[in-house]
């Protein structure tokens, strides 16, 4: 490639000087003809053309035999390149120096106009490269074009992009990569360092210490790592300018496709969510319809008419318990995947003394055992809760205080306004949580005791947190606490006009 | 015989327990698995009660509900597993008297056959003294008492508690009240009957907390305790 460059460059300067001669045969003929002034200008015409097409030295070396040539035939006394008048002199002079610098602004022009063409050349590159990108729904062909352009640069022998996904590499476009390349990758990338390169200015410079085909160079991107094998002797600042445009347009194309894979994962984990609560519901439909049919039966045979002895009947009533426990664990496993899904809540104004109302009374038969004390203040403002989830929250506060509190143990009650918040609790004096349990007792599946689901705590902390509000359990004095919040409803009065 | 109860469900197993069940506590019970088996024989067998599930193949529960209400005075107890709050109310408003969730104890089931069996008998007879505990409303004259205290009450709120007191142990909903005692151009804001019954239970000593004549029914209305 050299040795072709060199040859093609001795032709320019052969085609510089022939032309020359040509253009002194011209004036001679012309001046046998007529006698013409100033036609050493026709000279100035070829340098030109010399320098616009191939540069300086051309044009130098054509200006220079133009002088020489001038000289000998023309200027007195002719056939020498001796200068008899003054007169003489001073034309060789202009002529010599209006073609040298003829030639440098010829020169500077041709570089000019190279650099608009390689700029130009560039960007349509990228242009298409991106418009391409933009069309292709997927990115990897579009990268996968985009090494292909890169390898298409003389200096440049290998072009890979590497993915990271989730902190592991692998290869994306551009050919596979080996373990201990994707290993440096994985460096590179985490540690936000190039090996053996480096973009400033929108600039590539190569920093060698290895051959290119014994190490490539690694740049970290945004969302994974390019590969690059160039040739730091061959490689012309054009091509280190393009390389660091690819480098650009990989690095923007390489997170649109993890934005991309993101929102897809995304849209995975919430049709997964759909797909579960979906599942859940319908077994609990299923295991519910087998577990009425138990209880109907069982409770049945108990009745005193069933003609069964009273330790039989005992025996029913245990196992119509066990029935009521799946029960129970079917809906609150329900309830807690509908709560995880994101249950749309119908939230509106509820007196707090409504919603512990409606949940007493549908713990009656357990409660029985207890004392309870409710202690509310009478400006109580209404809360904004979901009707339905407010009152399991507070059942289930209320079953897991009368699973612990001691038989006619107490159950207390209370609530206040504070902070804009209502305020409640549910204490019971049964023995207290170990300290280290207290953040763990809203944990699903966590449960004290053989007998609970584990679920109940659990529902109550979703269905808080879904209100925007907090729960917490301490030890008080007499036995374990349950606070939690609920927002207050705008509405500070109910209408006047409503009790007309 | 207590009276007779259809029992409308498509599981033979439930139909059994519910046949056994329902006869030891000296009901008469026929058992069907579909809607138009139910609409046939509420119409020729002549039921008190029937025991009505949603969800059945074919004609579904609340069709055969729509079918059988103006033809059958039997009570209706609408029966499911996992109903939503809406759908309790539906069938409410489609003109049952109760409902009751899947799976239910049988004791359960016979506490609320009687209620509505007894709140049949209540509104046949014409009975113009509803009682509730030591709660009396007499409809004849426009009273009411606790523990023979006479209460005042403004109009709207007696308009109220007259409705519940008539439907004396079924839930009445939100929506019903609403139409009930402010007519039908009434805005349903769930807020008025909110309002008015905390109202009432202030002037019937009832606490809200622990209430024992009118009770929440979560997301559906309210009720008298029959």
């Amino acid at each position: 490639m050299r040795t072709r460059t060199s040859a093609s460059r001795l032709a320019h300067y052969a085609v510089a000087i022939g032309g020359v001669i040509v253009i002194t045969a011209a004036i001679a003929l012309i001046t046998s003809v007529a006698s013409v002034a100033g036609l050493s200008a026709l000279y100035l015409l070829l340098i030109l053309w010399l320098g616009a097409r191939w540069g300086r030295g051309p044009a130098v070396a054509g200006s220079i035999a133009a002088f020489l040539l001038y000289d000998f035939f023309f200027v007195p006394p002719v056939n020498t390149f001796t200068v008899a008048a003054p007169a003489g002199l001073l034309e060789l002079i202009v002529l010599l120096a209006v073609a040298l610098v003829t030639s440098q602004l010829a020169s500077s022009l041709r570089r000019a106009r190279a650099t608009a063409e390689a700029l130009a050349l560039e960007s349509r590159a990228l242009y298409e490269l991106a418009t391409a990108a933009l069309r292709s729904p997927d990115v990897t062909v579009a990268l996968s074009m985009l090494c292909r352009r890169a390898l298409e640069l003389p200096s440049v022998s290998r072009f890979a992009l590497a993915a990271v996904d989730l902190g592991r590499p692998s290869a994306l476009a551009g050919g596979d990569l080996s373990a201990s390349e994707l290993q440096q990758a994985e460096w590179s990338h985490e540690n936000g360092r190039a090996i053996g390169i480096a973009v400033r200015d929108g600039a590539v410079t190569l920093v060698r210490t290895h051959p290119a085909d014994v190490a490539p160079a690694y740049l970290p991107l945004a969302s994974g790592v390019a590969l690059i094998g160039i040739d730091a002797d061959l490689a012309t600042q054009d091509e280190l300018r393009m390389l660091a445009a690819l480098v650009g347009l990989a690095d923007l194309l390489m997170d649109r496709r993890r934005a991309a894979l993101e929102s897809e994962r995304a849209r995975g984990l919430e049709s997964s969510d759909r797909l579960k609560t979906a599942i859940l519901s319908s077994l609990s439909h299923e295991l519910k319809s087998p577990i009425a049919s138990l209880r109907t039966g069982l409770t049945a045979l108990t009745a005193p008419q069933a003609g069964l002895k009273p330790e039989q009947r005992e025996l029913l009533v245990d196992l119509d318990h066990q029935a009521s426990r799946l029960d129970r664990m079917v809906g609150d496993l329900l309830a807690l995947s509908r709560l995880e899904a994101g249950l749309q809540l119908e939230k509106e104004p509820h007196s707090f003394a409504d919603l512990l109302g409606s949940a007493t009374r549908r713990l009656r038969a357990e409660l029985a055992t207890n004392r309870l004390s409710v202690e509310l203040p009478d400006d109580l403002p209404p809360v904004d809760v979901d009707e339905v989830q407010a009152g399991r929250l507070l059942a289930n506060l209320l079953e897991n205080a009368h699973e612990w509190a001691p038989s006619g143990g107490m159950i207390e009650v209370g609530a206040t306004q504070r902070e804009g918040k209502l305020e409640a609790w549910v204490e019971n004096d049964g023995p207290a949580i170990a300290t280290g349990d207290l953040d763990r007792v809203f944990d699903t599946f966590w449960t004290r005791r053989a007998r609970g689901s584990g679920l109940g705590l659990a529902i109550c902390k979703r269905v808080v947190e879904a209100h925007g509000g907090t729960i917490r359990a301490e030890n008080r004095r007499r036995g374990p606490r349950f606070t939690f919040t609920l927002p207050l409803a705008e509405i500070a009065a109910p209408r006047a006009g409503a009790a007309t | 015989m207590s009276g007779r109860v259809l029992v409308v469900d498509d599981e033979i197993e439930m139909q059994r327990a519910l046949r056994a069940g329902l006869s030891y506590h000296d009901f008469d019970v026929h058992t069907v698995g579909t809607g138009e088996e139910a609409i046939r024989d509420a119409a020729s067998w002549r039921p008190d009660v029937i025991l009505l599930d949603l969800g059945l193949p074919g004609m579904d529960g609340f069709a055969t509900l729509k079918a059988l209400r103006p033809e059958s005075r039997a009570a209706v107890i609408v029966v499911s597993v996992m109903p939503e709050e809406r759908d309790k109310v539906r069938a409410l408003e489609a003109g049952a008297d109760d409902y009751l969730v899947k799976p239910f104890g049988t004791e359960e089931l016979v506490a609320r056959i009687r209620a509505v069996l007894r709140r049949q008998a209540a509104v046949t007879a014409g009975e113009p003294v509803i009682r509730s505990g030591d709660l009396e409303i007499d409809i004849g004259r426009r009273t009411v008492t606790v523990q023979g205290r006479p209460v005042r009450l403004t109009p709207t709120e007696y308009e109220l508690l007259r409705y519940l007191a008539l439907h004396a142990g079924k839930p009445v909903t939100h929506t019903t009240l609403l139409r009930q005692v402010w007519g039908d151009y009434a805005i349903g804001d769930k807020y008025n009957t909110r309002y008015v019954v905390a109202q009432i239970r202030k002037k019937l000593g009832d606490d809200p907390a622990n209430p024992r004549y009118i009770v929440n029914e979560p997301g559906v209305g309210y009720r008298l305790e029959g």
